[in-house]
């Protein structure tokens, strides 16, 4: 009797060194795989695949290897008369995809290749009666969105379209017993909404309203024997949550309540000597995704060979400088 | 992109899972083509639901069929009898649910399904409700059908004590029931609420948002919820959803009205009392 501990077990022969190079070649080479299945099936999140190859790249300080004006062309012919972008050409726009548009025009310093007023009217027209955010006009709600407005607002200095009191009154509803978040009020707590809900009131200015003690045990929690971090109890560990849960943790200032080194151990070890990337767990498939996160996560724990990057808005630092957006942290 | 293992195999089987993934791609992309052309076009009959229906089942997370789809229905709702209308969105129902069978953690399938059934001339919350146990007896941690569970009880009116004994079930059970002890954090407070808040005559979940948690619990409902929980983390010391619930079970007491601190200024000639909450 008794529950065993869901956990992956790292084998002596895992990477256990970083090899930087290896995952840039991946990255710079994904994009080229039009004939790929993978890559074709995916279409419908390709404008935050763009912006998770680019961010891992300029993380790398390897950003100019990618094509700078087909993605702002692509970008462009993504936005939809309403001002809202979608994920490519022939999907409905989504303020997922606004985002990741906005981030990545960020990253190259154009913004203004979009109708930026547009975009703030798209974004203002999805924020319903409680303060909340729908992704579209189909109405789905989910604090994710909340992240998303105010994000790609902030980014174009435009937080004051919209109701934001409203706006963190309800995330604040979505807060639950054990200091998480979930997708809507009463949704259970994950990971990954913490981290959206976190970097939300980063960017409003709310972080006092969160029980950071709280909220800190229940994430720190989340790493496993293996070092690596899971989404949330009894689940296994995934290289993607070295970001939500490791970012969550920097914001609200606790990320000393993380064994680092034996993170580190397990990020490494979800490399893949033969074909570059990261995946979700040693042994596994790679994908840009969790490339990004894995280099991400490492930079978060300091690792030198990567540029700093913004616990709220997992994009370079210096780009945010450059923006001048530089959203608040407890200490 | 999740939990898929990285095989070695032989250069034939690398070339056979080439070409068979080639062809795969090729219908892919021409059901793809198709539909975006069709919907371009603005058709919006029973063979353009066909044709997205073969795509959604196998990528329910490209929303935009689902929002094609939408469309569609929408459309047939003006030129159909309510009937029909009853029907086409029954069947609707029934694909739904394959889909969810085969992925049941797409956003947008079950976006898709509170939109149906929201939509519904007679729906039905009972085979709702239905999906949802059925659902939930595979995978009770799956986050998207407690939110659609939570949906269906507030759209029906279910009691809050029939959904308290729905988790002392799956608590019973003995593993993975962080899910369960999360729903009891929001149901208790609704159930004993303390708050001067108004509530309905009968404690029912039909309300918009639960932001109950940080209401009391009166004595009665606490101690026996102790006793839940010890007897949880009693069986299994490993079962740390337990400590989790009780953890916050412990800050869940009505605070006794009490003296807090007194103040004393000779020079002032001045007594301050603080007291623990507000006194009538």
């Amino acid at each position: 009797m008794g529950t065993q501990i869901k956990d992956v077990v790292i084998k002596d022969d895992a990477p256990n060194a970083l090899i930087l190079d290896k995952h840039a070649d991946y990255i710079a080479a994904y994009g080229s795989k039009k004939d790929d299945y993978e890559y074709t099936v995916s279409e419908y999140l390709r404008m935050s695949g763009i912006y998770w190859g680019l961010t891992v790249m300029d993380l790398m300080s390897q950003l100019p290897r990618m094509n700078c004006e087909e993605i702002t062309e692509f970008i462009k012919s993504c936005q939809h008369e309403c001002g809202g972008i979608s994920a490519s050409i022939g999907h409905d726009p989504h303020l997922l995809y606004t985002l990741s548009a906005v981030q990545i025009l960020s990253l190259y310093d154009n913004v203004q290749a979009l109708d930026v007023d547009k975009v703030v009217e798209y974004i203002k027209a999805l924020q319903q009666e409680d303060g909340s955010f729908a992704g579209d006009k189909w109405g789905e709600i989910d604090t994710r969105f909340s992240f998303c407005a105010v994000a790609t607002l902030a980014l174009l200095g435009k937080l004051d379209a919209i109701d934001v009191d409203k706006a963190v009154e309800f995330v604040l509803s979505c807060m639950n017993f054990d200091g998480g978040f979930g997708c809507r009020p009463g949704s259970e707590s994950h990971a990954g909404q913490i981290y959206c809900c976190t970097g939300f009131l980063s960017l409003t200015g709310q972080l006092h309203r969160l029980n950071a003690d709280l909220l800190g045990w229940w994430l720190c929690e989340r790493q496993l024997p293996s070092g690596g971090l899971n989404g949330r109890p009894e689940k296994l560990p995934d290289v993607c949550y070295s970001w939500w849960v490791l970012a969550s943790l920097k914001i609200i200032g606790r990320i000393h309540w993380i064994d680092k080194a034996k993170l580190r151990a397990f990020i490494l070890a979800c490399q893949d000597e033969e074909t570059g990337g990261f995946a979700d767990r040693p042994g596994d498939m790679v994908d840009p995704f969790h490339t990004l996160f894995g280099v991400a996560g490492l930079s978060l724990l300091g690792e030198e060979q990567v540029k700093p990057v913004n616990p709220v808005l997992c994009m370079p630092q210096d780009v945010l400088r450059r923006i001048g957006l530089e959203p608040e942290l407890l200490s | 992109m999740h939990g898929r293992l990285k095989i070695k195999s032989t250069a034939q089987q690398e070339e056979e899972k080439r070409k068979e993934r080639e062809k795969k791609l090729k219908l892919y992309v021409t059901a793809r083509d198709v539909c975006f052309s069709q919907r371009k076009e603005g058709v919006l009959d029973e063979e353009a639901l066909q044709l997205t229906q073969q795509l959604l089942s196998s990528n329910p997370d490209f929303s935009t069929l689902w929002n094609y789809r939408r469309e569609i229905l929408m459309h047939l709702e003006t030129v159909r009898e309510e009937d029909d209308v009853q029907k086409i969105y029954e069947s609707e129902l029934s694909f739904v649910e394959r889909c969810l069978r085969q992925n049941p953690k797409s956003y947008g399938s079950w976006h898709h399904r509170g939109w149906v059934s929201a939509r519904l001339p007679r729906p039905d919350w009972v085979r709702e409700l239905s999906l949802c146990d059925r659902c939930l007896s595979l995978d009770e941690r799956n986050f998207h059908c407690w939110d659609y569970r939570r949906v269906v009880v507030r759209m029906s009116g279910v009691a809050v004590d029939q959904e308290l004994r729905f988790t002392d079930r799956l608590i019973g059970s003995n593993f993975s029931n962080y899910s369960s002890w999360h729903y009891r954090s929001t149901l208790l407070p609704l159930l004993h609420l303390e708050s001067p808040e108004p509530l309905s005559p009968t404690p029912q979940l039909a309300k918009t948002s639960p932001r109950t948690n940080s209401h009391r619990v009166c004595e009665e409902q606490l101690l026996k919820e102790y006793e839940l929980v010890q007897n949880a983390f009693f069986t299994d010391p490993n079962d740390q959803s337990a400590w989790f619930y009780y953890r916050w079970l412990l800050g869940r007491a009505e605070r006794e009205e009490m003296i807090s601190c007194v103040y004393v200024s000779r020079e002032e000639e001045r007594v301050a009392v603080c007291f623990s909450k507000p006194v009538h």
